[in-house]
Protein backbone atom coordinates (compact mmCIF):
# COMPACT_ATOMS: atom_id res chain seq x y z
CA UNK A 1 0.00 0.00 0.00
CA UNK A 2 1.16 3.83 -0.46
CA UNK A 3 1.11 6.10 1.98
CA UNK A 4 -1.06 8.98 0.81
CA UNK A 5 1.04 12.60 0.43
CA UNK A 6 0.41 15.37 3.08
CA UNK A 7 -1.15 17.93 0.79
CA UNK A 8 0.97 21.16 1.12
CA UNK A 9 -0.36 24.15 -0.39
CA UNK A 10 1.37 26.15 -3.46
CA UNK A 11 4.23 28.52 -2.11
CA UNK A 12 3.00 32.69 -2.39
CA UNK A 13 5.73 33.46 -5.20
CA UNK A 14 5.33 30.37 -7.32
CA UNK A 15 1.86 32.43 -8.27
CA UNK A 16 4.27 34.76 -10.13
CA UNK A 17 5.77 32.13 -11.83
CA UNK A 18 2.10 30.67 -12.86
CA UNK A 19 1.20 34.66 -13.98
CA UNK A 20 4.36 34.59 -16.21
CA UNK A 21 3.91 30.78 -17.63
CA UNK A 22 0.01 31.53 -18.49
CA UNK A 23 1.21 34.98 -20.05
CA UNK A 24 3.82 33.16 -22.21
CA UNK A 25 0.94 30.78 -23.95
CA UNK A 26 -1.70 33.93 -23.73
CA UNK A 27 -0.17 36.22 -25.61
CA UNK A 28 0.43 34.20 -28.96
CA UNK A 29 -3.38 32.44 -28.36
CA UNK A 30 -4.50 35.77 -27.73
CA UNK A 31 -3.00 37.18 -31.22
CA UNK A 32 -4.78 33.95 -32.95
CA UNK A 33 -8.32 34.44 -31.68
CA UNK A 34 -7.89 38.26 -32.64
CA UNK A 35 -6.70 37.26 -35.90
CA UNK A 36 -9.65 35.10 -36.38
CA UNK A 37 -12.10 37.36 -34.83
CA UNK A 38 -11.00 39.71 -38.12
CA UNK A 39 -11.67 37.25 -40.18
CA UNK A 40 -15.08 35.85 -38.33
CA UNK A 41 -16.38 39.80 -38.69
CA UNK A 42 -16.89 39.29 -42.04
CA UNK A 43 -19.33 37.42 -41.73
CA UNK A 44 -21.55 40.14 -39.92
CA UNK A 45 -20.57 42.55 -42.36
CA UNK B 1 20.69 13.98 -21.04
CA UNK B 2 18.78 10.72 -20.80
CA UNK B 3 18.81 11.44 -16.62
CA UNK B 4 17.34 15.08 -17.01
CA UNK B 5 14.98 13.22 -18.89
CA UNK B 6 13.97 10.50 -16.27
CA UNK B 7 10.77 10.48 -14.62
CA UNK B 8 11.84 10.38 -11.32
CA UNK B 9 13.39 13.35 -11.94
CA UNK B 10 10.47 15.26 -12.68
CA UNK B 11 8.68 14.66 -9.32
CA UNK B 12 7.30 17.47 -7.56
CA UNK B 13 8.38 18.93 -4.55
CA UNK B 14 6.36 20.34 -1.79
CA UNK B 15 4.60 23.86 -2.78
CA UNK B 16 4.76 23.55 -6.48
CA UNK B 17 1.79 24.69 -7.70
CA UNK B 18 -0.30 22.66 -9.92
CA UNK B 19 -1.43 25.50 -12.60
CA UNK B 20 2.13 25.41 -13.99
CA UNK B 21 0.91 22.09 -15.73
CA UNK B 22 -1.52 23.56 -18.02
CA UNK B 23 0.60 26.31 -19.72
CA UNK B 24 3.47 23.74 -20.44
CA UNK B 25 0.79 21.18 -22.50
CA UNK B 26 -0.52 23.67 -23.87
CA UNK B 27 2.44 24.99 -25.47
CA UNK B 28 3.12 21.58 -27.05
CA UNK B 29 0.11 21.13 -27.80
CA UNK B 30 -0.80 24.91 -29.47
CA UNK B 31 2.57 23.82 -31.40
CA UNK B 32 0.92 20.30 -32.41
CA UNK B 33 -2.56 22.41 -33.23
CA UNK B 34 -0.65 23.55 -36.51
CA UNK B 35 -1.64 20.38 -37.92
CA UNK B 36 -4.69 22.23 -39.27
CA UNK B 37 -3.47 24.69 -40.50
CA UNK B 38 -1.53 23.01 -42.83
CA UNK B 39 -3.53 23.58 -45.72
CA UNK B 40 -1.89 27.50 -45.81
CA UNK B 41 0.79 25.71 -47.76
CA UNK B 42 -1.13 23.79 -50.32
CA UNK B 43 -1.35 26.59 -52.81
CA UNK B 44 2.17 28.12 -52.73
CA UNK B 45 3.40 24.30 -52.87
CA UNK B 46 1.48 23.92 -56.15
CA UNK B 47 3.39 26.43 -57.98
CA UNK B 48 6.66 25.63 -55.96
CA UNK B 49 8.27 25.31 -59.59
CA UNK B 50 6.39 28.36 -61.45
CA UNK B 51 6.48 30.07 -58.80
CA UNK B 52 3.71 32.49 -59.89
CA UNK B 53 1.62 30.10 -61.54
CA UNK B 54 1.95 26.11 -61.50
CA UNK B 55 4.59 24.72 -64.16
CA UNK B 56 4.95 21.53 -65.68
CA UNK B 57 6.24 19.42 -62.93
CA UNK B 58 4.75 21.15 -59.81
CA UNK B 59 2.81 19.56 -57.00
CA UNK B 60 -1.32 18.86 -57.58
CA UNK B 61 -2.80 20.58 -54.31
CA UNK B 62 -4.54 17.16 -53.91
CA UNK B 63 -1.12 15.25 -54.07
CA UNK B 64 0.84 17.66 -51.45
CA UNK B 65 -2.49 18.01 -49.37
CA UNK B 66 -2.05 13.85 -48.53
CA UNK B 67 0.56 15.37 -46.32
CA UNK B 68 -2.15 16.29 -43.65
CA UNK B 69 -4.07 12.54 -44.23
CA UNK B 70 -0.95 11.18 -43.29
CA UNK B 71 -0.49 13.33 -40.38
CA UNK B 72 -3.84 12.34 -39.13
CA UNK B 73 -3.64 8.70 -39.74
CA UNK B 74 0.06 8.66 -37.77
CA UNK B 75 -1.21 10.79 -35.12
CA UNK B 76 -3.66 7.53 -34.23
CA UNK B 77 -0.90 5.11 -34.56
CA UNK B 78 1.81 6.69 -33.02
CA UNK B 79 -0.06 7.63 -29.88
CA UNK B 80 -1.71 3.66 -30.12
CA UNK B 81 1.60 2.13 -30.14
CA UNK B 82 3.62 4.49 -27.62
CA UNK B 83 0.95 5.31 -25.34
CA UNK B 84 2.22 2.41 -22.78
CA UNK B 85 6.06 3.58 -23.74
CA UNK B 86 4.74 7.30 -22.29
CA UNK B 87 2.98 5.76 -19.39
CA UNK B 88 6.50 4.02 -18.05
CA UNK B 89 8.78 7.16 -19.53
CA UNK B 90 6.56 9.67 -18.14
CA UNK B 91 5.49 12.94 -19.79
CA UNK B 92 8.88 15.04 -19.88
CA UNK B 93 10.83 12.53 -22.09
CA UNK B 94 7.70 11.81 -24.53
CA UNK B 95 7.06 15.63 -24.53
CA UNK B 96 11.01 15.78 -25.92
CA UNK B 97 10.39 13.30 -28.75
CA UNK B 98 7.34 15.03 -30.04
CA UNK B 99 9.73 18.16 -30.43
CA UNK B 100 12.31 16.29 -32.48
CA UNK B 101 9.36 14.30 -34.69
CA UNK B 102 7.52 17.53 -35.43
CA UNK B 103 9.75 20.21 -35.16
CA UNK B 104 11.96 17.79 -37.34
CA UNK B 105 9.32 16.87 -39.46
CA UNK B 106 9.10 20.56 -40.38
CA UNK B 107 13.01 20.38 -41.25
CA UNK B 108 13.00 17.46 -43.36
CA UNK B 109 10.03 18.91 -45.41
CA UNK B 110 12.13 21.97 -46.12
CA UNK B 111 14.23 19.60 -47.55
CA UNK B 112 11.48 18.20 -49.67
CA UNK B 113 10.28 21.24 -50.78
CA UNK B 114 13.91 22.53 -51.73
CA UNK B 115 14.74 19.33 -53.48
CA UNK B 116 11.39 18.83 -55.13
CA UNK B 117 10.75 15.63 -53.83
CA UNK B 118 7.59 14.89 -52.54
CA UNK B 119 8.08 11.59 -50.61
CA UNK B 120 10.46 13.88 -48.28
CA UNK B 121 7.84 16.36 -47.96
CA UNK B 122 5.16 13.03 -46.82
CA UNK B 123 7.69 11.54 -44.65
CA UNK B 124 8.90 14.88 -42.37
CA UNK B 125 5.41 16.54 -41.99
CA UNK B 126 2.92 13.84 -42.59
CA UNK B 127 4.76 10.28 -40.97
CA UNK B 128 7.54 11.84 -38.88
CA UNK B 129 5.30 14.42 -37.86
CA UNK B 130 2.37 12.83 -37.25
CA UNK B 131 4.30 10.56 -34.69
CA UNK B 132 4.99 13.36 -33.18
CA UNK B 133 1.45 14.80 -33.14
CA UNK B 134 0.77 11.47 -31.37
CA UNK B 135 2.86 11.74 -29.07
CA UNK B 136 2.31 15.29 -28.03
CA UNK B 137 -1.23 15.07 -28.11
CA UNK B 138 -0.98 12.32 -25.50
CA UNK B 139 1.81 13.51 -23.38
CA UNK B 140 0.30 15.86 -21.14
CA UNK B 141 -2.75 14.01 -20.42
CA UNK B 142 -2.48 11.49 -17.46
CA UNK B 143 -0.22 13.84 -15.96
CA UNK B 144 -2.56 16.47 -15.93
CA UNK B 145 -5.68 14.25 -14.71
CA UNK B 146 -3.12 13.52 -11.94
CA UNK B 147 -2.80 17.12 -11.16
CA UNK B 148 -6.31 17.67 -10.99
CA UNK B 149 -8.63 14.76 -9.58
CA UNK B 150 -10.82 17.20 -8.18
CA UNK B 151 -11.54 18.60 -12.46
CA UNK B 152 -10.15 16.61 -14.43
CA UNK B 153 -12.04 17.65 -17.41
CA UNK B 154 -11.45 21.05 -17.05
CA UNK B 155 -7.61 20.05 -16.96
CA UNK B 156 -7.53 17.92 -19.86
CA UNK B 157 -9.80 20.52 -21.69
CA UNK B 158 -7.72 23.29 -21.42
CA UNK B 159 -4.83 21.50 -23.12
CA UNK B 160 -6.82 20.30 -25.71
CA UNK B 161 -8.20 23.77 -26.27
CA UNK B 162 -4.87 24.34 -27.33
CA UNK B 163 -4.57 21.85 -30.39
CA UNK B 164 -8.22 23.83 -31.56
CA UNK B 165 -6.07 27.08 -31.02
CA UNK B 166 -3.09 25.93 -32.94
CA UNK B 167 -3.94 26.73 -36.25
CA UNK B 168 -5.10 30.02 -35.54
CA UNK B 169 -1.93 31.30 -34.69
CA UNK B 170 -0.13 28.79 -37.24
CA UNK B 171 -2.22 30.27 -39.70
CA UNK B 172 -1.61 33.72 -40.23
CA UNK B 173 2.12 33.64 -38.89
CA UNK B 174 2.79 30.87 -41.59
CA UNK B 175 1.03 33.34 -44.34
CA UNK B 176 3.07 36.49 -42.97
CA UNK B 177 6.20 34.20 -43.18
CA UNK B 178 5.91 33.36 -46.90
CA UNK B 179 5.51 36.61 -47.66
CA UNK B 180 8.62 37.60 -46.13
CA UNK B 181 10.34 34.63 -47.84
CA UNK B 182 8.77 35.08 -51.04
CA UNK B 183 10.99 35.93 -54.02
CA UNK B 184 11.35 35.93 -57.64
CA UNK B 185 12.91 32.64 -57.17
CA UNK B 186 10.78 30.84 -54.28
CA UNK B 187 7.56 30.73 -53.10
CA UNK B 188 8.65 30.97 -49.47
CA UNK B 189 7.52 27.57 -48.48
CA UNK B 190 10.55 25.51 -47.53
CA UNK B 191 12.00 28.84 -45.58
CA UNK B 192 9.04 29.03 -43.34
CA UNK B 193 8.84 25.06 -42.71
CA UNK B 194 12.63 25.77 -41.04
CA UNK B 195 11.23 28.89 -39.26
CA UNK B 196 8.60 27.41 -37.57
CA UNK B 197 10.05 24.21 -37.02
CA UNK B 198 12.30 25.82 -35.11
CA UNK B 199 9.95 27.66 -33.16
CA UNK B 200 7.96 24.58 -32.24
CA UNK B 201 10.93 22.85 -31.42
CA UNK B 202 12.10 25.53 -28.89
CA UNK B 203 8.31 25.67 -27.80
CA UNK B 204 7.76 22.06 -27.17
CA UNK B 205 11.02 21.78 -24.99
CA UNK B 206 9.62 24.62 -23.12
CA UNK B 207 6.52 23.01 -22.47
CA UNK B 208 8.15 19.43 -22.07
CA UNK B 209 10.50 20.65 -19.08
CA UNK B 210 7.74 22.46 -17.69
CA UNK B 211 6.23 19.03 -16.62
CA UNK B 212 6.00 18.29 -13.67
CA UNK B 213 4.40 14.83 -11.42
CA UNK B 214 2.93 14.69 -8.50
CA UNK B 215 4.22 12.82 -6.17
CA UNK B 216 2.00 8.97 -5.52
CA UNK B 217 -1.23 9.50 -3.44
CA UNK B 218 -0.65 13.32 -4.04
CA UNK B 219 -4.10 15.40 -3.97
CA UNK B 220 -4.94 18.84 -4.25
CA UNK B 221 -4.68 20.80 -0.38
CA UNK B 222 -8.08 21.90 -0.04
CA UNK B 223 -9.76 18.97 -1.71
CA UNK B 224 -11.57 15.40 0.10
CA UNK B 225 -12.15 12.80 -2.47
CA UNK B 226 -15.71 12.40 -2.52
CA UNK B 227 -17.18 9.35 0.03
CA UNK B 228 -20.07 8.52 -2.31
CA UNK B 229 -19.46 9.24 -6.25
CA UNK B 230 -21.07 7.57 -9.50
CA UNK B 231 -20.86 3.90 -10.46
CA UNK B 232 -19.32 5.23 -13.33
CA UNK B 233 -16.07 6.70 -11.52
CA UNK B 234 -13.94 4.41 -10.35
CA UNK B 235 -10.98 4.36 -8.03
CA UNK B 236 -9.61 1.79 -9.59
CA UNK B 237 -7.14 1.22 -12.28
CA UNK B 238 -7.62 -0.89 -15.82
CA UNK B 239 -4.02 -1.88 -17.34
CA UNK B 240 -4.37 -0.98 -21.01
CA UNK B 241 -3.78 -4.65 -22.63
CA UNK B 242 -7.25 -5.40 -20.76
CA UNK B 243 -8.99 -1.52 -21.42
CA UNK B 244 -9.35 -2.02 -25.13
CA UNK B 245 -10.65 -5.46 -24.58
CA UNK B 246 -13.55 -4.40 -22.63
CA UNK B 247 -16.81 -3.50 -24.60
CA UNK B 248 -16.43 -0.02 -22.49
CA UNK B 249 -13.50 0.94 -24.64
CA UNK B 250 -15.18 0.21 -28.16
CA UNK B 251 -18.35 2.02 -27.17
CA UNK B 252 -16.13 5.38 -26.76
CA UNK B 253 -14.14 4.48 -29.58
CA UNK B 254 -17.74 4.75 -31.28
CA UNK B 255 -18.94 7.75 -29.19
CA UNK B 256 -15.81 9.91 -30.72
CA UNK B 257 -15.56 8.30 -34.41
CA UNK B 258 -19.13 9.26 -34.65
CA UNK B 259 -18.70 12.45 -32.80
CA UNK B 260 -15.89 13.59 -35.08
CA UNK B 261 -17.06 12.32 -37.76
CA UNK B 262 -19.96 14.63 -38.23
CA UNK B 263 -18.06 17.51 -36.90
CA UNK B 264 -14.78 16.83 -39.00
CA UNK B 265 -17.33 16.88 -42.24
CA UNK B 266 -18.63 19.95 -41.68
CA UNK B 267 -15.45 22.01 -40.45
CA UNK B 268 -14.22 21.24 -44.12
CA UNK B 269 -17.29 21.94 -46.41
CA UNK B 270 -18.17 25.09 -44.01
CA UNK B 271 -17.00 28.16 -45.84
CA UNK B 272 -18.57 26.16 -49.79
CA UNK B 273 -21.38 25.30 -47.71
CA UNK B 274 -22.79 28.63 -46.55
CA UNK B 275 -22.35 29.99 -50.14
CA UNK B 276 -23.67 27.02 -51.85
CA UNK B 277 -26.24 27.03 -49.83
CA UNK B 278 -27.24 31.15 -49.53
CA UNK B 279 -25.62 32.45 -52.91
CA UNK B 280 -26.07 36.07 -53.05
CA UNK B 281 -28.82 36.40 -50.26
CA UNK B 282 -25.23 36.61 -48.11
CA UNK B 283 -24.67 39.76 -49.69
CA UNK B 284 -28.17 41.32 -50.23
CA UNK B 285 -28.94 40.11 -53.99
CA UNK B 286 -30.78 37.75 -55.26
CA UNK B 287 -29.66 34.50 -57.18
CA UNK B 288 -28.02 31.49 -57.18
CA UNK B 289 -23.63 31.59 -56.49
CA UNK B 290 -23.26 30.07 -60.26
CA UNK B 291 -25.52 33.25 -61.43
CA UNK B 292 -23.28 36.07 -59.66
CA UNK B 293 -21.10 37.94 -60.62
CA UNK B 294 -17.01 37.35 -60.45
CA UNK B 295 -16.97 40.44 -57.82
CA UNK B 296 -19.90 39.48 -55.85
CA UNK B 297 -18.67 36.22 -56.00
CA UNK B 298 -15.18 37.47 -53.99
CA UNK B 299 -17.76 38.94 -51.07
CA UNK B 300 -19.55 35.80 -51.09
CA UNK B 301 -16.11 34.05 -50.62
CA UNK B 302 -15.00 36.59 -48.04
CA UNK B 303 -18.06 35.41 -46.54
CA UNK B 304 -17.43 31.89 -46.54
CA UNK B 305 -14.33 32.56 -44.90
CA UNK B 306 -15.59 34.44 -42.28
CA UNK B 307 -17.70 31.66 -41.10
CA UNK B 308 -15.36 28.77 -41.50
CA UNK B 309 -13.30 31.29 -38.84
CA UNK B 310 -16.44 31.74 -36.57
CA UNK B 311 -16.78 28.00 -36.57
CA UNK B 312 -13.48 27.56 -35.14
CA UNK B 313 -13.26 30.23 -32.25
CA UNK B 314 -16.38 27.85 -31.23
CA UNK B 315 -15.05 24.92 -32.08
CA UNK B 316 -11.98 26.08 -29.31
CA UNK B 317 -14.57 27.40 -26.60
CA UNK B 318 -16.55 24.34 -26.75
CA UNK B 319 -13.10 22.06 -25.65
CA UNK B 320 -12.96 24.39 -22.70
CA UNK B 321 -16.76 24.86 -21.74
CA UNK B 322 -17.99 21.44 -22.32
CA UNK B 323 -15.06 19.38 -20.88
CA UNK B 324 -15.31 21.83 -17.61
CA UNK B 325 -19.08 21.26 -17.13
CA UNK B 326 -18.60 17.42 -17.77
CA UNK B 327 -16.72 17.56 -14.22
CA UNK B 328 -20.44 18.73 -12.63
CA UNK B 329 -22.79 17.05 -14.68
CA UNK B 330 -21.03 13.88 -15.25
CA UNK B 331 -19.44 12.51 -18.79
CA UNK B 332 -21.91 10.20 -19.63
CA UNK B 333 -24.67 13.16 -19.53
CA UNK B 334 -22.44 15.39 -21.81
CA UNK B 335 -22.31 13.16 -24.05
CA UNK B 336 -25.72 12.48 -23.99
CA UNK B 337 -26.58 16.29 -24.93
CA UNK B 338 -24.17 16.05 -27.19
CA UNK B 339 -25.47 13.23 -29.30
CA UNK B 340 -29.51 14.03 -28.64
CA UNK B 341 -29.12 18.08 -29.01
CA UNK B 342 -26.54 17.18 -31.80
CA UNK B 343 -28.79 15.47 -33.88
CA UNK B 344 -31.86 17.79 -33.68
CA UNK B 345 -29.55 20.48 -34.57
CA UNK B 346 -28.17 18.36 -38.01
CA UNK B 347 -31.95 17.75 -38.76
CA UNK B 348 -32.86 21.54 -38.28
CA UNK B 349 -30.07 22.95 -40.69
CA UNK B 350 -31.63 22.23 -43.92
CA UNK B 351 -34.86 24.05 -42.62
CA UNK B 352 -32.83 26.98 -41.81
CA UNK B 353 -31.27 26.57 -45.61
CA UNK B 354 -34.66 26.28 -46.87
CA UNK B 355 -36.13 29.36 -45.32
CA UNK B 356 -33.05 31.47 -45.96
CA UNK B 357 -32.22 32.60 -42.83
CA UNK B 358 -28.56 32.92 -42.31
CA UNK B 359 -28.08 33.79 -38.71
CA UNK B 360 -30.26 30.25 -37.40
CA UNK B 361 -27.99 28.06 -40.05
CA UNK B 362 -25.02 29.95 -38.56
CA UNK B 363 -26.36 30.09 -35.23
CA UNK B 364 -26.63 25.98 -35.21
CA UNK B 365 -23.32 25.03 -37.03
CA UNK B 366 -21.48 26.86 -34.14
CA UNK B 367 -23.17 25.38 -30.96
CA UNK B 368 -22.21 22.10 -33.05
CA UNK B 369 -18.89 23.00 -33.49
CA UNK B 370 -18.44 23.61 -29.79
CA UNK B 371 -19.65 19.76 -29.30
CA UNK B 372 -17.74 18.58 -31.67
CA UNK B 373 -14.65 20.49 -29.92
CA UNK B 374 -16.13 19.19 -26.71
CA UNK B 375 -16.30 15.56 -27.76
CA UNK B 376 -12.55 15.24 -28.11
CA UNK B 377 -11.86 17.33 -24.64
CA UNK B 378 -14.39 15.31 -22.44
CA UNK B 379 -12.97 12.03 -23.88
CA UNK B 380 -9.75 11.45 -21.42
CA UNK B 381 -11.99 12.32 -18.17
CA UNK B 382 -14.88 10.11 -19.45
CA UNK B 383 -12.08 7.09 -19.91
CA UNK B 384 -9.63 7.90 -16.77
CA UNK B 385 -13.83 7.69 -14.81
CA UNK B 386 -14.07 4.68 -15.96
CA UNK B 387 -10.78 2.87 -16.83
CA UNK B 388 -9.25 4.69 -13.22
CA UNK B 389 -5.63 6.53 -14.11
CA UNK B 390 -2.91 4.64 -13.83
CA UNK B 391 -2.90 4.27 -17.47
CA UNK B 392 -5.67 6.70 -19.11
CA UNK B 393 -2.78 8.52 -21.73
CA UNK B 394 -2.19 5.15 -23.42
CA UNK B 395 -5.86 3.90 -23.20
CA UNK B 396 -6.31 7.75 -24.62
CA UNK B 397 -3.66 6.69 -26.83
CA UNK B 398 -5.28 3.63 -28.38
CA UNK B 399 -8.71 5.38 -28.74
CA UNK B 400 -7.61 7.82 -31.04
CA UNK B 401 -6.98 5.95 -33.79
CA UNK B 402 -11.39 6.60 -33.58
CA UNK B 403 -10.03 10.17 -34.70
CA UNK B 404 -7.95 8.47 -37.49
CA UNK B 405 -10.90 6.82 -38.53
CA UNK B 406 -13.23 10.05 -38.79
CA UNK B 407 -10.82 12.32 -40.08
CA UNK B 408 -11.04 9.94 -43.42
CA UNK B 409 -15.00 8.97 -42.72
CA UNK B 410 -16.05 12.91 -42.21
CA UNK B 411 -14.75 14.42 -45.17
CA UNK B 412 -15.22 11.75 -47.65
CA UNK B 413 -18.52 11.22 -46.58
CA UNK B 414 -19.57 15.00 -46.94
CA UNK B 415 -17.60 15.61 -50.47
CA UNK B 416 -18.81 12.54 -51.72
CA UNK B 417 -22.66 12.99 -50.94
CA UNK B 418 -22.52 16.33 -52.52
CA UNK B 419 -20.96 15.13 -55.96
CA UNK B 420 -23.41 12.40 -55.93
CA UNK B 421 -26.34 15.26 -55.52
CA UNK B 422 -24.78 17.84 -58.04
CA UNK B 423 -24.67 14.88 -59.95
CA UNK B 424 -28.36 13.93 -60.15
CA UNK B 425 -29.37 17.30 -60.51
CA UNK B 426 -30.09 18.58 -56.86
CA UNK B 427 -29.59 22.30 -57.08
CA UNK B 428 -26.60 23.20 -55.02
CA UNK B 429 -28.60 24.98 -52.05
CA UNK B 430 -30.23 21.69 -51.28
CA UNK B 431 -27.33 19.12 -52.16
CA UNK B 432 -25.90 19.20 -48.30
CA UNK B 433 -29.92 18.49 -47.16
CA UNK B 434 -29.27 14.41 -47.52
CA UNK B 435 -25.66 15.11 -46.01
CA UNK B 436 -27.15 16.82 -42.80
CA UNK B 437 -29.43 14.12 -41.96
CA UNK B 438 -26.70 11.78 -42.78
CA UNK B 439 -24.36 13.02 -40.43
CA UNK B 440 -27.52 13.30 -37.62
CA UNK B 441 -28.01 9.43 -38.43
CA UNK B 442 -24.29 9.19 -37.48
CA UNK B 443 -25.01 11.17 -33.86
CA UNK B 444 -27.67 8.66 -33.47
CA UNK B 445 -25.42 5.74 -33.38
CA UNK B 446 -23.06 7.49 -30.89
CA UNK B 447 -26.09 8.04 -28.60
CA UNK B 448 -26.76 4.82 -28.40
CA UNK B 449 -23.39 3.99 -27.87
CA UNK B 450 -22.92 6.37 -25.11
CA UNK B 451 -26.00 4.75 -23.71
CA UNK B 452 -24.51 1.41 -23.50
CA UNK B 453 -21.65 2.63 -21.40
CA UNK B 454 -21.92 0.81 -17.97
CA UNK B 455 -19.04 0.25 -15.51
CA UNK B 456 -16.57 -2.03 -16.06
CA UNK B 457 -16.53 -5.57 -14.74
CA UNK B 458 -14.52 -6.39 -11.43
CA UNK B 459 -12.57 -8.78 -13.30
CA UNK B 460 -10.88 -6.82 -15.83
CA UNK B 461 -8.77 -3.80 -12.43
CA UNK B 462 -5.92 -4.62 -11.40
CA UNK B 463 -5.15 -6.16 -8.52
CA UNK B 464 -2.94 -4.48 -6.08
CA UNK B 465 0.07 -6.57 -6.69
CA UNK B 466 -0.41 -5.98 -10.07
CA UNK B 467 -0.78 -2.10 -9.33
CA UNK B 468 2.14 -2.19 -7.37
CA UNK B 469 4.15 -3.82 -10.68
CA UNK B 470 3.30 -1.29 -13.10
CA UNK B 471 4.09 1.13 -10.55
CA UNK B 472 7.29 0.28 -10.59
CA UNK B 473 7.54 -0.85 -13.85
CA UNK B 474 6.50 2.71 -14.28
CA UNK B 475 9.13 4.24 -11.62
CA UNK B 476 6.55 5.76 -9.06
CA UNK B 477 8.48 5.90 -5.75
CA UNK B 478 4.84 4.57 -4.48
CA UNK B 479 4.81 1.29 -5.86
CA UNK B 480 8.18 0.06 -4.41
CA UNK B 481 7.17 0.98 -1.10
Amino acid sequence: MTTPTAPTKPSPSSWLLVAVAWTLVGIPLAWGIYRTLLTAVKLFR
Amino acid sequence: MAGLLAKERIIAGPGFNRWLVPPAALAIHLSIGMAYGLSVFWLPLSRAIGITQPAPGDWKVSTVAWTFTFGIVFLGLSAAVFGRWLERVGPRKAGVAAAFCWGGGFMISALGVYVHNIALLWLGIGIIGGCGLGLGYISPVSTLIKWFPDKRGMATGMAIMGFGGGAMIGSPLANILINHYATPMSVGVWETFVTMGAIYFVTMLCGAFGYRLPAPEWKPASWTPPVTQSALITTRHVHVSQAWRTPQFWFLWVVLCMNVSAGIGVINMASPMIQEVFGGKLIGVAGALKDLLADQRVQVATIGAGFAALLSLFNIAGRFFWASLSDYIGRKPTYFIFFAFGTVLYATAPFAGKIGNVALFAGIFCVILTMYGGGFATIPAYLADLFGTQHVGAIHGRLLTAWSVAGVLGPVLVNYLREYQLGHGVPAASAYNTTMYILAGLLVIGFFANLAVKPVADGRYMSDAQLADERRLAHEAGGAR
